[in-house]
Order: structure tokens, then C-alpha cells, then sequence
């Protein structure tokens, strides 16, 4: 729970996220936890235009998280058998391999 | 000063020696022996202190070897002997209860959420998955418990206003509808949508009155359809022969119709 709070993930890369999960089946727990976190101030502040939809099905399917970047890039996270902190640490990796990216581009085109 | 030489001149253990005075200058502008501050021990004193250090015993059997120490259950609280009263007294009184996850939302839309929840007489209830869930594995709402996972609030109604809940809810997109329970019905959020989108109780109660009111309407109409078609045949008579006979009195005719009734 409280390295679930610690690890800051910059948003600015993503579009938009969607947590899909069943409520009724009893692998959704770090799915449910994971969009708590996403939701909290400090993550939502890096970026106010990433969408975070939640949708909530009855057909028994597994919890899923699927988060689109602004470069046309997929990730999705199938989080029936993962915890919290590693979608987290999975997420906020490739959320700042991207900006790293992104700056070396802007410093080649500044150049 | 004075001090240094009394202890001097008494001789604290060490043989007797007369007229041994330090160098006073040690002691001159160096503090006392009790300080406000942290001041390093003498280095015999710390020999002495490192080498009476206490050393715990190591225990006969390892402790791994041996069974486990069951720890007793904690004592029931008070507040959480409350806090459970209330749950079932919850559960009991309201007809809607819908279990919503809760991610964190800033204070003044929690306020405005409640604000206008509360017009439509929903309360808004922020619960703890460790008192609810041993309240609800004793009732008889155990389905329920999987929802109980992470931040959840309840939303609690002695009405069952659906749609007014929705549509509040769609306004804030940090609160996701997991499921509810109304009327004793566990339903999901499918389930939910469905229930909002029936007509209100009157109109199916009319409905289902119409409904149950067609059978013997048809019945009686098929009943009666010889005699109103005899009656029927009987005034187009009447009237062709009222037409036909313009001057003629119109009284026998009316007196055999209502005999032949």
C-alpha cells in the first residue's frame, strides 16, 4: 500500500487509460487498487488531459487496464495475476523511457 | 576550582597521595562533569561500559523449531462494535444500497456529490472493508463481499430512484458503480441501468392491470356479440320500415321490437 503511494508516474506520454474489470470476481483486487492510485492528485497533476475510464462488466472477463499513448502505442496489462506495484513500476517505466525520448527530440530539433 | 581541589585532596580510591593537584588549566574553561549537551565518557569508563554491555541469553531450543505462538484475537473495540451496529442497521432500513468504488476525488465535489444526492433522499456512507465484511458474511447478502475490495462508499436510499443516482454519478467520473442491492435483488451495474430504465411502479402496475383485464373483456365482448348483433339487425329493421312507411304511425313497431327483447 505505501509503495503503491510512493511511485510517482509521470503521465504526459499517455492519452488515456481504461481499467476493465468485473467486480464479482476475486482476482480484481490489484486491477481496483491500481486505479486507485491512478487517480490520485499527484499522478492526475502530471497530466490533466489523460482520460481514466473505468468500466465495469458482469460477464465474468478478466481485469484488464489499457493505456494508449500519444505516439500510437499500446500497453495493455492483464491484472489478474499481477500486483499493484508492478503494473505501477511497468507503466511509470515506459511512461518515463518516453520522455526521455521526447526531450532528446526536442534537443535534436532545438539544435 | 574549589571543587577540583577537594577532590584532589580527599583521593577518590587510588592510594593516598598528598598534595596532588592537577594542572588546573584542564579544567579551567572545559565543562562540568553534567551536561547539558552530549560530552564523550572517559575512555576508561567506556572500556567499562563495552565490556558490561548485556548480552541475551540465546535460547535452549530455537525458536523456528518450536510451534507457533497463536496470537490472541484482538479485543472487539467499542467503536468497532458501533461502527458494525450501524452497518446492519443500514442494511436493514434501506431498500437501495449501491456499493460505488471511491477514488479520490478534491473535497468540494464530494460536497457537491452529497448535495445533491441528499435531494433525492440518498445518503452517502464512507465504509471500511474490515467492519462490512464480517457483517456481511453472517447476513445473508454474502454475494456482496467480493465488491469490498479497495476505497468503497455506499450509497443508501429508503427509494429506489435509479435514474435521478445515475445521472449524478455520470457527473463524476471518480466514482464508478460497482453493483447494488435493491429490494434484497443483488444487481450489477448492467442490472442497474436495466432497473432505471423500467417505468415507474404505477405505470407497470397499470400495465399489468390492463394486461390481466383484456382476457375477460374479450370474453364478455364474444359473449355478448350475438345479442348486440340481433339488436343491431332489429334497428336497421325499424328503421328501413320507419323509412319505408312515412306516413304510417311508428308505435307497433318499437312495442314488438322491446317484446322481442
Amino acid at each position: 500500500k505505501k509503495m503503491a503511494a510512493k511511485i510517482s508516474v509521470v503521465l504526459r506520454p499517455v492519452k488515456s487509460i481504461v481499467v476493465r474489470f468485473c467486480p464479482f470476481e476475486s482476482n480484481v483486487e490489484s486491477t481496483r487498487k491500481f486505479l486507485v492510485c491512478i487517480n490520485h492528485k499527484k499522478i492526475q497533476a502530471t497530466n490533466r488531459n489523460c482520460e481514466v475510464t473505468a468500466d465495469v462488466r458482469h460477464d465474468g472477463s478478466e481485469p484488464l487496464v489499457d493505456v494508449m499513448f500519444a505516439d500510437g502505442e499500446r500497453l495493455i496489462m492483464k491484472g489478474a495475476n499481477l500486483t499493484t506495484t508492478e503494473m505501477l513500476t511497468a507503466l511509470g517505466s515506459r511512461c518515463s523511457a518516453k520522455e526521455l525520448k521526447e526531450e532528446q527530440k526536442s534537443k535534436k530539433k532545438s539544435r | 576550582a574549589p571543587a577540583v581541589k577537594m577532590a584532589a585532596l580527599s583521593g577518590s580510591g587510588a592510594p593516598w597521595r598528598r598534595g596532588w593537584l592537577p594542572a588546573l588549566q584542564l579544567i579551567r574553561r572545559g565543562s562540568k562533569a553534567v551536561t547539558r549537551h552530549w560530552k564523550a565518557m572517559h575512555f576508561q569508563r567506556q572500556k567499562l561500559m563495552a565490556v558490561t554491555e548485556y548480552l541475551a541469553p540465546w535460547p535452549a531450543i530455537p525458536p523456528s523449531c518450536l510451534a507457533p505462538r497463536k496470537e490472541a484475537a484482538e479485543e472487539d473495540n467499542g467503536y468497532v462494535r458501533l461502527l458494525r451496529r450501524q452497518v446492519e442497521e443500514v442494511f436493514r432500513d434501506n431498500r437501495m444500497i449501491a456499493v460505488c468504488q471511491y477514488n479520490s476525488m478534491p473535497d468540494e465535489d464530494v460536497v457537491l456529490m452529497r448535495y445533491y444526492l441528499r435531494k433525492h433522499n440518498i445518503e452517502v456512507k464512507f465504509v471500511l472493508n474490515e467492519i462490512v465484511r464480517p457483517v456481511l458474511s453472517q447476513s445473508k447478502y454474502k454475494n456482496l463481499l467480493p465488491l469490498f475490495v479497495a476505497r468503497n462508499i455506499l450509497l443508501v436510499s429508503p427509494e429506489t430512484k435509479a435514474k435521478e443516482m445515475l445521472r449524478v454519478l455520470k457527473g463524476v467520473p471518480q466514482v464508478n458503480l460497482l453493483g447494488a442491492c435493491i429490494d434484497d435483488t443483488i444487481l450489477s451495474r448492467q442490472g442497474v441501468e436495466n432497473f432505471a430504465k423500467l417505468p415507474s411502479l404505477e405505470a407497470s402496475q397499470g400495465q399489468m392491470v390492463g394486461a390481466l383485464a383484456l382476457l375477460p373483456s374479450q370474453t364478455s365482448s364474444l359473449l355478448q356479440r350475438g345479442s348486440m348483433h340481433l339488436t343491431a339487425l332489429l334497428d336497421q329493421h325499424i328503421r328501413q320500415l320507419q323509412a319505408g312507411e312515412t306516413g304510417s304511425p311508428a308505435e307497433p313497431t318499437p312495442a314488438q321490437s322491446s317484446g322481442a327483447h
